[in-house]
């Protein structure tokens, strides 16, 4: 009797303790990277990641992706240039790892470790502030991630013998629903 | 009973964390991990575990064509801006004897001109002509991407084309033209006339499609 009541108990139990506790979907995103040139300010924008977020225990785990072939910075040249730079038919996919306290979703900004992996290479950058509003049962944040070339290992592509700066800093709206 | 069940309910409960573990199509084993600025490896104190089930690609809904890596596209990327780059570099070159041909033009037309001045100009346009189709040919042999549309200011450069490419030809052929009827003691005369209103749309053609790709307007 014992034993029936153990076995019942563990298969009502395990799928409650391993499922998650709440999930949150990307609903929009605009992510836009800045390029440098003594010649040209250049921006490429992306509406094409996807994310998803799960809850357990107070800790959510989200993964975003982004294609490296959706930027688009309104010229089909440069675009073709950076995705040979940055290895995107090689490594297709922008993904960004981070884990939030469930509890941040509330706070005016929050400052998240992000590990990104980009052009075949893997970067971590600590405690980048976004901002958090919440519109009904919508979470827009936005912030601004300070990517570096050097970071994956891209060589700074040039013009006119003059190369891009290091710094190619990608500002980041999104709009989560939380389930 | 109780030993059979149980490492069933294990794989079904934890099925997504072993999942989530597989690495992820388009990476490698060969990836670095690099932490920006400090240069130092170390773990993030939020960073994800397997602990619980974070999320996979797969979660996401993308497909297996999405995020694998795709060499032989790579590959032909490599190659075009390879070429590309040559064609940036031999255009450049060409700027310098097209400029210096245009100066020196000014001394091979007219009255009072010497038959050195004019060699100069016919010599420094000929080398101006040979760049020019090496430059060409490094463009027009890059391989294409499929399915990609054209965009932006690459459209006037590639526009620029139709009119310094006929006009490069175009522009010898009159000079040799003209160069034979002064030689002869003649006045350029007929259709040899043209050679510089041509030259001077050719170079000016020219002149702006490297412009419409090196300065943002």
């Amino acid at each position: 009797m014992n034993k029936r009541i153990l076995i019942a108990f563990l298969f009502v139990t395990f799928p409650i303790f391993a499922g998650a506790d709440s999930l949150w979907f990307l609903r929009e995103s605009t992510l836009t990277y800045h390029v440098s040139h003594p010649l040209h300010q250049t921006e490429g924008v992306s509406h094409g990641a996807k994310g998803k977020g799960v809850c357990h225990a107070g800790q959510c785990d989200f993964l975003i992706a982004v294609p490296v072939k959706s930027f688009d910075s309104g010229d089909s040249n440069r675009d073709l240039h950076m995705l040979q730079v940055t290895r995107g038919a090689e490594f297709p996919l922008v993904t960004v790892r981070t884990r939030v306290p469930e509890s941040a979703a509330v706070s005016a900004t929050i400052n998240v470790d992000l590990e990104v992996q980009f052009a075949g290479q893997t970067a971590q950058y600590k405690q980048i502030p976004f901002k958090v509003e919440i519109h009904g049962g919508e979470t827009h944040i936005a912030g601004t991630i300070p990517v570096k070339l050097s970071d994956f290992k891209i060589e700074p592509p040039s013009l006119l013998t003059m190369a891009v700066k290091n710094e190619v800093p990608v500002h980041v709206e999104m709009t989560w629903h939380h389930q | 009973m109780l030993s059979l069940i149980f490492p069933v309910c294990l794989c079904v409960g934890f099925a997504p964390a072993l999942i989530a573990q597989i690495p992820a199509p388009g990476t490698s084993s060969s990836m670095v991990t690099g932490t920006p600025g400090s240069g130092q490896q170390d773990s993030l104190p939020n960073a994800p575990s397997s602990s619980t089930n974070p999320p996979s690609l797969t979660d996401l809904g993308l497909t297996p064509e999405q995020t694998q890596g795709n060499a032989k596209e790579q590959a032909l990327l490599d190659k075009r801006t390879h070429m590309l780059k040559i064609h940036q570099r031999m255009g450049l070159i060409t700027t310098v004897p097209l400029i210096a041909t245009v100066i020196a033009s000014m001394g091979a037309g007219g009255k009072d001109t010497s038959t050195a001045s004019r060699d100069l100009h016919a010599a420094l346009g000929g080398v101006t002509g040979d760049l020019y189709f090496i430059t060409a040919y490094y463009a027009i042999r890059a391989p294409r991407v499929p399915g990609t549309e054209t965009r932006g200011p690459i459209r006037f450069h590639k526009a620029m084309a139709w009119i310094h490419g006929p006009g490069m030809i175009l522009t010898p052929i009159l000079g040799i033209m003209a160069f034979d009827q002064k030689s002869k003691g003649e006045k350029v005369h007929g259709i040899a006339s043209a050679h510089g209103p041509v030259a001077i749309i050719t170079a000016g053609a020219f002149g702006a499609a490297v412009l419409s790709v090196s300065v943002k307007f």
